[in-house]
């Protein structure tokens, strides 16, 4: 299966984001690498998704697993080479997967050769790569975002004797964007992997490229301008490659990060997935109902991403501070489970690995506006480790069985990168692919079964949605409609059975034809439509007049 | 997605559907809308007739009250409305969360209904509350508050007051404690209360508050008693509930308010405050008395929140008009005071009336005897029980006449030694009760 020539094939798209460190070591060495990715290749193409995202695989010192670079245009030696990477890159292709790769635009590690010559004199030509300044005290308005580990935006360097600037950890200086040496230089970074056939980019903490006094640094003219010009760039040498944003803002301030459809063509709705989870937990659809209505249109050529888990922790920067608490109170009960402003959890230890729970959520992000992304292991309902720091324990190493280090390395288990899940409940012997395969009723088989139907028709990537809004507020319901394609979407957010009266007089005499068993439900009438739901039940229908 | 789920469209037809709603009090309207709401914390329950004028800062106060208090709980508001003209009900499913989110910056973190029913054709407060109870039954609340649609002095905080004592402590009955006029709630005063404690033994100040709570389990054990359509529960299905909590296995406490300077709903008509109040205290007396012929004395229940200091406006009262309404009433109904009063508090009575305005005096022994041979009548039902309450107006009439005189100039804690006194007068009393109900006088 070769790629199809689709220029809006991201707004189709099913993505599995994945390390390659945790997925398959190839050498035993303990390390995930390319090799062992492009073994389990035919893994992903059965799963069904359409495109991976991989997490930074390049040098870099992994003082913040991988988004410290050191060398934008290598492959990190535990991961491979670059033909390793090369060779995956076509096999995927090969089986109509894309591939999305990471670039984090921002900072470099602090081991990166710009740094370390641009810190070595003050007269250095890279010396203006980097944002220096005799005080701190400079670009008061930006906050910080790493409060558990970070003070200042600012960091003093001992060598040039003078202050850095730097958004996250200390480690990671941030370019100075206000010099078109630097842009030009990370245009050729793209650019480099652009030929090689990457399909695009997820471009990482792009809200602050810029800064400027009396600002709050996130979001300026300045920053947008600059990814304008990139993806101006893009389209004339690279048409049909994509950009995805990461910016972690609230909708409005998102808006202008797909500009006339003009920047980005994809972007992270960061402030729903909290509330996925609020509204489950609360069992009323208000939390997700609000910020979809809160969310602007956005143009036809751009797409939303929508993700339940990542990995990083599930972040609470947007919601309020009353909301905050209702979300640790929940879902974080240990303070273990807590880091910076979110929740270091995996899906199925979120949900308490309530299979209804999670099929449920996992039901909403396929089907409300946006292209989804399942995080890798969720798909079989892996586990986590809060004993590990920061946010390691939702990066341990794939579960491909209940063998020698879960089928992921044949390396001694002390020497993997990471501990494996090894409790009772999430451990590999209990939750791995293998077994999984094995049941048609497994969570990994029921995975597939609604990627493949939610890929048997475009209305959920590019269709429009309407909510009804039923009286029964634990019931969330909308229309995704394309052309004249209807798709009805029902989800009992409660854990107890529901009844709801639907307002689908529009439709009336249309049979519902629900999708993934296909079985006729009653024509539509002019009274309410009446439907009795399971807890955490959903329908996905197929309106037909017939 | 379960195999067992079913769907259907509303197919019963219209004339079914009537038959079922004429067994049960609840509307299929309202079954339906209940269905949408799903079990609840917190049902705060909004009695209604023809209060349009009044409602909306009412609900807006407990809509404030439900965000700031309590913003993860499931509440629902709901209406019982006696059949309004005025376009009650619509304000109060029209009103909107967002106005309230605003107005006191509060953000709601899950979705609060207020939905409305019409619970009958005549408006009443048995039927109104029997509704509520129901509907909280129903939906399974843990507590439930009731506020007046015309409590103009209520604050955000009184729901917290109100439901916290259940919802955090685990009582059972929540009643207030107002704040009022020296003047304001004389029938409260002067009959309700001290005969309640003398005859329940509990010291609750507001045994038929017009805002209140309960606890589910208490709410469901008073709507399982079958005696709805007793006038008595009917007029007054506060202080009946107040009476089941007394009488049997549930936690009360009291809870201060505030002011409280709407007058009450019954005082406006003293003969239907009396069916509504004493006619329900009497009527209680007669299953209960296996309970309260054993208690002596009283003690004080648990009463939670800072008693607010505040000065009220100045209560007018007609006192000339009440002492002329007690002295026709004592010669006009001499002979129903035959039947039921006992020839010495008669013979007393009518010496009373004989005095001028200046040596008028009932005392507070007499009016305390009175009472207690009225109960005792109404147990007997010498006469209809009806006219038994109604003939107690102008004795209370002139009862009152006599307090105000005696208290005109009375200081706040004058007037509470006075109440004191009088309700240890109840209590000291309490034996002559048993005997006149036993019929040896």
């Amino acid at each position: 299966m070769a790629i199809k020539q689709d220029p809006l094939w991201y707004k189709d798209a099913v993505i599995y984001q994945v390390h390659v460190r945790t997925f398959q070591d190839s050498n035993g060495d303990g390390i995930g690498d390319f090799p062992g990715l492009t073994q389990r290749i035919d893994y992903l193409q059965e799963l069904g998704i359409t495109a991976g995202w991989l997490m930074p695989f390049f040098p870099s010192p992994l003082r913040d697993d991988g988004y410290d670079i050191a060398d934008y245009r290598s492959v990190h030696p535990s991961y491979g080479t670059l033909d390793d990477f090369k060779a995956f890159l076509a096999s995927a292709h090969e089986r109509g997967i894309r591939i999305i790769i990471e670039l984090v635009l921002n900072h470099t590690s602090d081991q990166h050769p710009w740094f370390q010559e641009s810190r070595s004199s003050r007269d250095n030509l890279k010396r203006d790569w980097y944002v220096w300044s005799e005080t701190d005290n400079r670009y008061k308005g930006a906050r910080i975002i790493f409060l558990d580990t970070e003070m200042s935006n600012w960091a003093w360097d001992p060598i040039s004797k003078s202050y850095y600037w730097h958004r996250f950890f200390s480690h990671q200086p941030d370019l100075n964007y206000d010099n078109p040496e630097v842009r030009e230089e990370i245009w050729q970074v793209m650019k480099f992997w652009l030929e090689m056939g990457v399909d695009g980019f997820r471009l990482d903490a792009v809200p602050y490229l810029v800064e400027r006094e009396g600002t709050n640094c996130e979001n300026l003219p300045e920053t947008h301008a600059i990814l304008k010009d990139f993806r101006l760039r893009l389209d004339k040498e690279f048409p049909g490659r994509m950009l995805l944003a990461e910016a972690n803002q609230w909708p409005a301030d998102l808006r202008p990060y797909f500009g006339d459809g003009d920047k980005f063509h994809m972007a992270f709705h960061f402030p729903l997935m909290p509330r996925m989870f609020m509204g489950l937990k609360l069992e009323d659809r208000k939390p997700i109902t609000e910020i979809l209505q809160q969310t602007p249109e956005i143009p036809s050529s751009c797409q939303w991403c929508l993700f339940l888990r990542n990995h990083d922790e599930l972040t609470l920067e947007m919601v309020t501070d009353m909301e905050r608490d209702y979300m640790y109170d929940s879902y974080a009960g240990s303070k273990g489970m807590r880091l910076n402003l979110g929740i270091r959890r995996r899906l199925a230890s979120l949900l308490d690995n309530d299979r209804r729970r999670v099929e449920l959520m996992n039901g909403m992000l396929m089907s409300l506006p946006g292209t989804p992304i399942i995080y890798y292991g969720d798909e079989i309902g892996m586990g986590d480790n809060i004993y590990l720091g920061d946010r390691n324990g939702v990066r341990t190493p794939m579960q491909w069985s209940g063998g020698w280090n879960a089928g992921f390395s044949t390396a001694d288990p002390e020497s993997l990168y990471s501990p494996l899940i090894s409790n009772p409940v999430y451990g590999y012997q209990a939750v791995n692919v293998l077994s999984q395969k094995r049941s048609e009723h497994s969570l990994l088989s029921w995975m597939q079964r609604i990627i493949r139907v939610r890929r048997s028709t475009p209305v959920f990537g590019a269709g429009s949605i309407e909510f009804l809004y039923p009286a029964n507020h634990r019931v969330l319901a909308y229309t995704r409609k394309l052309g004249n394609e209807v798709v009805l979407v029902v989800n009992n957010l409660s854990s107890a059975a529901q009844a709801v009266e639907l307002d689908l007089k529009r439709y009336k005499g249309n049979l519902l034809i629900e999708m993934f068993g296909k079985n006729l439900f009653p024509r539509v009438g002019d009274l309410p439509y009446l439907l009795t739901m399971g807890p955490y039940q959903f329908y996905w229908f197929r309106l037909r007049r017939i | 997605m379960s195999a067992e789920s079913v769907t259907q469209q509303r197919s019963v037809p219209p004339a079914t559907e009537a038959k079922l709603a004429e067994e049960s009090f609840l509307t299929d309207d309202l079954i339906r809308q209940l269905i949408n709401v799903g079990e609840v914390d917190i049902v705060v329950g909004l009695p209604t007739h023809n209060n349009a004028k009044t409602v909306a800062p009412v609900l807006q106060a407990i809509q404030a009250g439900i965000l700031k208090c309590f913003p993860r709980e499931r509440v629902v508001i709901i209406n019982a409305d006696g059949g309004s003209r005025d376009g009650t009900p619509e304000l109060i499913t029209g009103a909107s969360i967002d106005d309230v989110s605003h107005a006191y910056k509060l953000h709601a973190l899950r979705t609060l209904h207020a939905i409305s029913t019409q619970y009958g054709p005549t408006p009443a407060n048995g039927p109104a509350l029997r509704t509520i109870l129901a509907s909280a039954d129903l939906l399974r609340a843990k507590a439930c508050a009731v506020v007046a649609p015309e409590a103009s002095t209520i604050d955000p905080e009184w729901i917290a007051r109100l439901v916290r004592p259940i919802y955090q402590e685990n009582f059972d009955l929540v009643a207030p404690v107002y704040q009022r006029h020296k003047f304001e709630g004389l029938l409260l005063k002067q009959l309700v209360y001290p005969m309640m404690r003398a005859i329940y033994g509990w010291k609750i100040r507001e045994p038929f508050a017009s805002e209140y709570a309960f606890s589910g389990r208490l709410g469901s054990e008073f709507l399982a008693q079958n005696h709805w359509e007793d006038d008595a529960r009917r007029a007054g299905p506060e202080i009946c509930l107040t009476i089941s909590a007394l009488s049997g296995n549930f936690r009360t406490c009291q809870t201060f308010l505030g002011a409280k300077t709407t007058a009450d709903r019954s005082s406006a008509d003293l003969v239907a405050a009396l069916r509504q109040t004493v006619g329900a205290l009497f009527s209680s007396l007669e299953p209960n008395f296996a309970i309260w012929s054993g208690i002596n004395g009283s003690q004080a229940v648990p009463t939670m929140g800072p008693e607010s200091e505040m000065t009220l406006e100045p209560l007018r009262v007609n006192r000339k008009r009440l002492r002329e309404m007690f002295c026709s009433g004592v010669a006009d109904l001499q002979s129903v005071f035959a039947s039921i009063l006992t020839p010495e508090t008669l013979a007393q009575l009518q010496q009373v009336a004989n005095c001028n305005e200046e040596e008028f005096h009932y005392p507070e022994e007499l009016w305390v005897k009175t009472v207690y041979e009225f109960a005792a009548s109404y147990h007997k039902a010498v006469i209809s029980r009806d006219h038994i309450v109604q003939a107690l107006a102008p004795l209370y009439r002139g009862r009152i006449f006599s307090f105000l005189a005696e208290n005109r100039n009375a200081s706040a804690e004058m007037m509470e030694a006075a109440m004191e006194r009088l309700c240890s007068d109840f209590e000291r009393l309490k034996p002559y009760l048993l005997e006149v109900w036993n019929g040896r006088k």
